[in-house]
């Protein structure tokens, strides 16, 4: 097999975002990961939502998968129980994900299935031009909340914890190799993987920049101690005023929704439909 | 005495086991040898509330409620209060006057009355007063002349998994209720009886589950599902089947979920189905859109039920055909189809995985509660006969990147399918417009040419679409059209009425979208009068045939809207009202 490069992984489809954005970050760490992890682009099944981030799906090389507002996640989880054999990610935004998508959120994160999620929060709706989205701070200033977002921000990695999050992670658009390494340990967890990347929308948000996420991430494996099997240091950590942590917040290992539903090695999609007939015919005596 | 030919309703509270006990009879029915059809009624809770069962036997297959009910079995006087207007005269009631007394008005004196303290002998015989429902099989038992051999052997069947004692206990109540009508109507006889014929191989099987069997024969091996009545059965029958053959269920957060997730399974190449009911089938609507624009075969059973908002959830309604036929913003090829026996449900969710397949659309399976919920008597499935058509599917082996275009444009519509994992077959799959490799597009000439190859394949299937079924007299001056459930009372009113020499014909629609307009223009020819029979209030049904067909004199609405399916009757007088035919109709 031939060493992959990201180049590998692109498409010829030109980008849509706006110079600058932080979701240039994400494509090219995502690109970058899996040619690390030496995937090739028919082995990925990539599922974005709707939005500025959902976009992505269409510059990533793959089975890639442009679906409804929101429901990113829902697919994701039949295509990898439709075939184990495929690497599954899903990506979208902070709306996609943490408001209209929410439903979906913590019940993918309770199931368990062997796939990978990145949410790209720009703490806006950047499509919609600028709108508070579910991560906004209280009192950002937006086209629908001109007097101030009256709610609270979402702590999607603390909500994904509650529900039994059995791997977070959380990187930067400005720290590509962190990044790269953050999606390469999510990609290779068994489980049910979340990397909330923090990417900068340089066209509305002019308050949670480059620059003011810089003075406000820290790394959890620069603090003294910390270690990412501990659920309430995790939790700690992540619900801590202040300062927002980032790298790998926590990791545990539990069974697949593969293994727990006692899905078979071969993939679905590839059983034979013909052979199971011979079985069929018993199954009427109990209607005789 | 009225032979072989019997409606029995059970009447009670939700939850006292009229529902076991009316599959019991409709058991010992069918292996009498006749035809048996059911009908549950019964309330959106778990205990208490009234509720009913109705066992119709009779020699006649695939009819579905009778005119009235013959033998009203009342657990309470709730049930004489709710049902003794629908009684046949001449029918006899078994009321359980342990604790009530029925008097005044609702004492009919044109049907007869067993009045048997069923509790009390239950409690004081069998020692358990749960076994008033087995008595009540002994006592009916005797009244029309059920075979006793088959009725133990099929207790006996029912309970042996509860142990030898439960089984004791059940045979006791039988002959209880058998000894108290030898001693106590001997002289009062009911006016009803049973000639055995041939069981023969057949089922006895309920909608739901002829839908879950032919979703699993088709090839079915993924569903997502989200509990509602009454679509719930089909979730339940997957969950316990479907893993035995290697397929997976998934009990999703709401619709929304069931129906990405099919979706998603249905995208990465495995048959997949989901199963709802109005309020889940609303919330569907945007992922259906989603599955038409990228041209996904995902299967939908709608099981409906009286709406709107949550509506009547048990019981029946035809109000959802618009909702299935237009729901959603912009555009997209689908098709409906519609099941007018438990044969065609299984028939008909066989053809509904093909041609999702073959023609890479959403298929929707329309059924409602009174079919869908219901038993029948039936011929074991022609499993055989069943062929699995995957269409353009590209499954194994390679394509080669760059000339491989997933929404290639074809003659027929329809492209060439790679699932994910065949080397070369990358793309976009985007419910945003896009061209024929997927590349997201909003160019005008593109976009023509897209709708155009999607909407088209609504015309280049139509051979391949199942069939409308004549029924009766092919040339008769009187015409029926409907579907669905009504399919059963329908068909006997045809019988009786062409019986008392008012020929009629009837055609029932399968598909109802793409609509049926050439097979409906057809029957309508040289028809004096064309009744339309559905349940809802606003004439889905009548409404479309009036869009394709013109403004037509001869058309006329027969619609029932109160949750509750047809009795022929109610066909039967509306056509002789406005077609005056003036035949005496004999009701049996």
């Amino acid at each position: 097999m031939a060493t992959m490069t990201a180049k590998d992984f692109a498409t010829a489809t030109p980008s849509w975002w706006c110079p600058g954005c932080g979701d240039f970050g994400v494509l090219s760490a995502l690109k970058q990961a899996l040619a690390e992890l030496g995937k090739q682009p028919h082995q990925v099944a990539f599922v974005s939502g709707i939005g500025c981030s959902g976009k992505i799906s269409g510059y990533l090389h793959s089975y890639a998968f442009h679906g409804v507002h929101g429901r990113a996640l829902p697919v994701a989880t039949a295509v990898k129980l439709a075939n184990r054999d495929l690497t599954v990610i899903a990506a979208g935004g902070d709306g996609d994900g943490y408001a209209i998508g929410a439903g979906h959120f913590v019940h993918a994160v309770r199931r368990n299935a062997d796939i990978t999620y990145i949410v790209m929060d720009n703490q806006t709706y950047g499509l919609t031009k600028g709108q508070a989205s579910p991560t906004s701070a209280t009192g950002y200033v937006a086209s629908v909340s001109p007097d101030g977002n009256p709610d609270s921000p979402i702590n999607g990695l603390a909500l994904a914890l509650a529900a039994g999050a059995t791997f977070l992670a959380r990187g930067f658009s400005a720290q590509p190799k962190h990044m790269v390494q953050m999606i390469k340990m999510a990609i290779e967890h068994k489980g049910f993987s979340i990397v909330e990347v923090m990417s900068p929308c340089v066209t509305y948000n002019k308050i949670n920049t480059y620059a003011w996420f810089k003075e406000h991430l820290s790394d959890v494996a620069n603090s003294e101690g910390y270690a990412p099997n501990d659920r309430s240091a995790a939790f700690d950590a992540l619900t801590r005023e202040g300062s927002i942590p980032m790298g790998l917040i926590y990791q545990e290992h539990r069974p697949t929704l593969e293994d727990r539903t006692g899905l078979p090695e071969l993939p679905i999609a590839h059983l034979d439909l013909d052979g199971a007939r011979p079985g069929y015919a018993a199954m009427l005596a109990h209607y005789r | 005495m009225i032979v072989n030919s019997l409606e029995v309703m059970f009447g009670g509270q939700a939850g006292d086991g009229s529902l076991t006990t009316g599959d019991l009879i409709a058991g010992v029915f069918k292996r009498m040898g006749l035809e048996v059809y059911t009908y549950k009624d019964f309330p959106s809770r778990i205990r208490g509330g009234h509720t009913n069962y109705v066992i119709r036997a009779s020699e006649s297959k695939d009819y579905g409620m009778a005119d009235a009910v013959d033998a009203l079995v009342a657990f309470d006087l709730e049930a004489v209060q709710e049902h003794i207007d629908e009684m046949r005269p001449g029918g006899f009631v078994i009321f359980d006057n342990t604790s009530e007394v029925v008097d005044g008005a609702l004492r009919r004196d044109d049907v007869t009355w067993y009045e048997i303290p069923l509790a009390k002998i239950a409690k004081a015989e069998i020692g358990l007063e749960l076994v008033r429902n087995t008595i009540c099989i002994g006592v009916l038992g005797a009244l029309i002349g059920m075979d006793s051999a088959i009725v133990r052997n099929d207790v006996t069947g029912v309970y042996k998994r509860k142990g030898d004692k439960v089984v004791d206990l059940n045979i006791r109540a039988i002959e209880a209720g058998e000894a108290y009508v030898r001693e106590h109507f001997a002289e009062r006889p009911s006016g009803y009886g049973l000639q055995a014929k041939t069981d023969g191989d057949r089922l006895i099987m309920m909608g739901n589950d002829a839908i879950a069997y032919g979703a699993l024969v088709a090839g079915c091996r993924f569903m997502a599902g989200y509990p509602i009545t009454p679509a719930t059965d089909v979730l339940e029958w997957m969950s316990k089947e479907l893993p035995k053959f290697g397929g997976v269920v998934v009990q999703a957060e709401d619709e929304l979920a069931a129906i990405t997730m099919t979706l998603g399974a249905a995208f990465t190449g495995v048959r997949a189905m989901t199963a709802t009911s109005g309020p889940g089938q609303a919330l569907m609507t945007e992922a259906i859109g989603l599955a038409g624009v990228l041209e996904i075969p995902v299967v939908v059973i709608e099981c409906a039920r009286a709406g709107p908002s949550t509506g009547m959830p048990t019981k029946t309604e035809q109000s959802n055909l618009n909702h299935l036929i237009y729901s959603g913003h912009g555009e997209i090829p689908r098709v409906v189809l519609a099941p007018g026996t438990i044969t065609e449900s299984f028939d008909l969710t066989v053809a509904a995985f093909n041609l999702a397949e073959r023609w890479q659309l959403p298929v929707f399976l329309l059924t409602e509660q009174a079919l869908c919920q219901s038993k029948a008597t039936l011929p074991p499935f022609d499993i055989d006969a069943v062929r699995i058509d995957r269409g353009k599917l590209i499954d194994d082996g390679e394509v080669t990147f760059g000339e491989y275009k997933r929404f290639a444009f074809t003659d027929d519509g329809v492209s060439p399918r790679v699932i994910p994992g065949v080397p070369g077959g990358m793309h976009l799959a985007a419910g945003s417009e896009h061209n024929d490799a997927g590349v997201i597009t909003e160019n005008a000439r593109n976009r023509a040419r897209m709708m155009e190859k999607r909407m088209g394949k609504l015309v280049a299937m139509r051979d391949e679409l199942p069939r409308a079924v004549l029924h009766g007299v092919a040339d008769a001056d009187i015409g029926i059209i409907g579907y669905g459930s009504n399919t059963g009372p329908i068909a006997e009113a045809v019988d009786r009425l062409s019986a008392a020499g008012v020929p009629v014909r009837f055609l029932q629609l399968r598909t109802l979208w793409p609509f049926p307009e050439d097979e409906i223009r057809i029957f309508v020819q040289g028809a004096q009068h064309v009744f339309v029979v559905e349940n809802n209030f606003t004439g889905q049904l009548d409404r479309l045939i009036r869009t394709v067909v013109g403004p037509l004199d001869a058309l006329h609405g027969v619609r029932k809207y109160d949750g509750r399916p047809f009795r022929p009757i109610e066909i039967i007088e509306a056509i002789q009202r406005t077609a005056q035919t003036g035949a005496a109709m004999e009701v049996r």
